[in-house]
């Protein structure tokens, strides 16, 4: 062996040995951490409201997200701009009072210019957002763009708040593909991990439609991944966790008839998913929302109907999926008043610490709906 | 800006520089102008227009680029300015082999055909890292220095956090080498057949 060669193998020696090593580091499995549900419920009697969100500025909207401040405040954040997919296309930001019940003014928070400036590489269009909390407290907030093509060429971008949303950091590119970096959405929550980093649900377009679960570190860089699903029907997942260990999901389905939202199910923490199976409600290719209620109960929001969205559900589940009752219609042919253009979709459920639970969704295209009720008003459904 | 961003900016930057040595007849030239334009089409690639330079608009495509994509612009940039390369023919093959077989290993798994994905593995899997030790000590053993180089300087990238990603396979292959690999071997291949046919 010459010098030439010992040096290079020293060189093999020391890179695998970091290599190694960081393998270490990287984290390992982790449970669920289940979201607190309020202490108490803050009245027993029936109560709802719906309004829609205020939006003066584009004609267009969609696909809103919204998290609950420290201080009881509700930010929502969604897309909008001339049309779906137009280069005008910004996400949103308005700011919920409980007291008086009233969102403040739409602003932009998030343009694509900016977005192309600060990531320093050329954005065509953006899309959807999520914002979510981490344990520190930091609230992040999610977007998709897309540099080339449709949504198949999408990747996902983070901006963090320190201050429960009132300035942002710059945003950072998430990579989660070996291809191009593209292909790669979010629609579902955060989900929290006990060893302090994240669940991000995301799903892939680009020649299949499949779910996967990123793992994100405290920075909202990908360490790690879990395919929720596989081939080419599946796509926007929603994780809920009811225990360290359990957890149900649910995804679109955008396969063949019978056309029904799909499930999944882990029992190790999110290590690994069943295959996806059909539930009794239907879907019409369309997004669905869900989460645990305080005391149990499951929630889901979906179009109830297999060829349009033009009517959207609230579905309760007692025991986590396998049965479901349908409580609540929000929106159907025989409810006014009804959009322009009859689409009610891409909702989002969350509920806050009096135990309100909030809907948001986008209403006929032109405007972000939102509605707050109770649990009482739940369980009063006729249907 | 960050180091990430410069790393990977400059990145894109040197591909399309090598892009352009290809493209335009070089040879023709003087050494003196010979540098002179690509020292101007280097410089030129990182000036912003409207905001963003060919090397971000680049980046918006193809992402941050490879060890291999990269050592493959480096050396066309120096064969066309200073008409020589890097490392012998013999090398340039093993390395597009090897990057052809990572290629056809995780992209068609990755685009999620199957339950199984390949790409997780780069995310400090024992496995991934141990089927690449041996695969490089076979390389420094047949004294394919270029693959033992690539690895090398992927694995410091990584280690590192060069770019955005902390997946190891984004520092080893990308689909633009993948693709660049699998075209020159099936040329290789093509040619080979008809050489055979003739004879």
């Amino acid at each position: 062996m010459n010098a030439r060669q010992a040096t290079s193998l020293a060189a093999v020696a020391l890179a695998f040995a970091g290599l190694y090593a960081r393998g270490l580091l990287e984290p390992s499995a982790a449970g669920f951490i289940v979201r607190q549900g309020p202490a108490e419920t803050r009245s027993a009697a029936p109560s709802y409201k719906a309004q829609l969100l205020p939006n003066s500025s584009v004609e267009s909207v969609h696909s809103a997200t919204a998290i609950e401040t420290s201080d009881g405040r509700m930010r929502a954040f969604w897309y909008g701009g001339t049309r779906e997919g137009a280069s005008d296309v910004a996400i949103y930001m308005s700011t919920y009072s409980p007291p008086t019940g009233k969102w403040s003014p739409e602003r932009v928070l998030v343009s694509r210019g900016l977005v192309e400036r600060q990531l320093q590489r050329y954005i065509r269009k953006l899309g959807n957002p999520v914002v979510g909390r981490d344990q520190r407290g930091r609230i992040w907030l999610f977007f998709v763009s897309v540099s080339v093509g449709g949504w198949a060429g999408s990747a996902i971008n983070a901006m963090a708040s320190d201050d429960e949303g009132e300035n942002w950091s710059p945003p950072r590119r998430l990579i989660a593909s070996p291809f191009f970096n593209i292909s790669t959405l979010v629609k579902g929550p955060l989900v929290q991990l006990t060893d302090g980093t994240v669940a991000l649900p995301a799903y892939h377009e680009f020649l299949g439609k499949f779910g996967e679960l990123l793992r994100l570190d405290g920075e909202a860089r990908v360490v790690g991944k879990t395919r929720l699903s596989w081939g080419k029907s599946s796509l926007q997942p929603v994780i809920v966790p009811h225990s360290e260990t359990e957890a149900v999901g649910f995804m679109r389905y955008a396969g063949d008839p019978p056309v029904r939202v799909l499930m999944i199910r882990t029992g190790d923490g999110g290590g690994h998913w069943t295959a996806p199976i059909k539930t009794g409600l239907p879907n019409p290719n369309s997004a669905v929302a869900s989460v645990l209620l305080a005391g149990g109960p499951l929630l889901l929001a979906y179009n109830n109907a297999e060829e349009n969205r033009e009517s959207l559900s609230l579905a309760v589940s007692t025991d986590f999926g396998d049965t479901w009752r349908v409580a609540r219609t929000l929106e159907s042919e025989s409810q006014l008043p009804r959009a322009p253009v009859a689409e009610y979709s891409y909702p989002w459920l969350m509920q806050d610490r009096s135990g309100d639970v909030h809907v948001l969704y986008t209403w006929g295209r032109s405007r972000i709906k939102h509605v707050v009720f109770n649990q009482a008003w739940l369980e009063g459904g006729s249907q | 800006m960050t180091a990430t961003d410069i790393l990977g900016l400059g990145g894109c930057g040197l591909l399309f520089v090598a892009a352009a040595a290809v493209s335009f007849p070089l040879p023709r030239l003087s050494a003196d102008v010979r540098y002179a334009v690509m020292l101007a089409v280097a410089v030129a690639v990182f000036i912003p227009i409207g905001g963003l330079s060919v090397a971000g608009t680049m980046r918006g495509t193809t992402g941050d680029l490879s060890v291999p994509t990269l050592i493959l612009a480096a050396n066309a940039c120096v064969s066309r300015i200073a008409g020589r390369t890097l490392f012998a023919p013999r090398e340039w093959s093993a390395l597009l082999r090897a990057v052809a077989v990572a290629g056809l290993f995780l992209y068609p798994f990755a685009l999620g055909f199957t339950p199984f994905d390949p790409y997780t593995l780069g995310y400090g899997s024992a496995a991934l890292t141990t089927v690449l030790l041996f695969a490089t000590l076979a390389a420094w053993r047949a004294g394919l220095n270029l693959i033992v180089l690539v690895v090398v300087i992927a694995a410091v990238a990584y280690l590192a956090g060069a770019y955005e990603s902390r997946n190891l396979w984004d520092y080893l292959i990308d689909p633009l080498v993948a693709f660049y690999a699998l075209a020159r071997l099936g040329a290789a291949g093509v040619g080979r057949y008809f050489l055979r046919r003739q004879s």
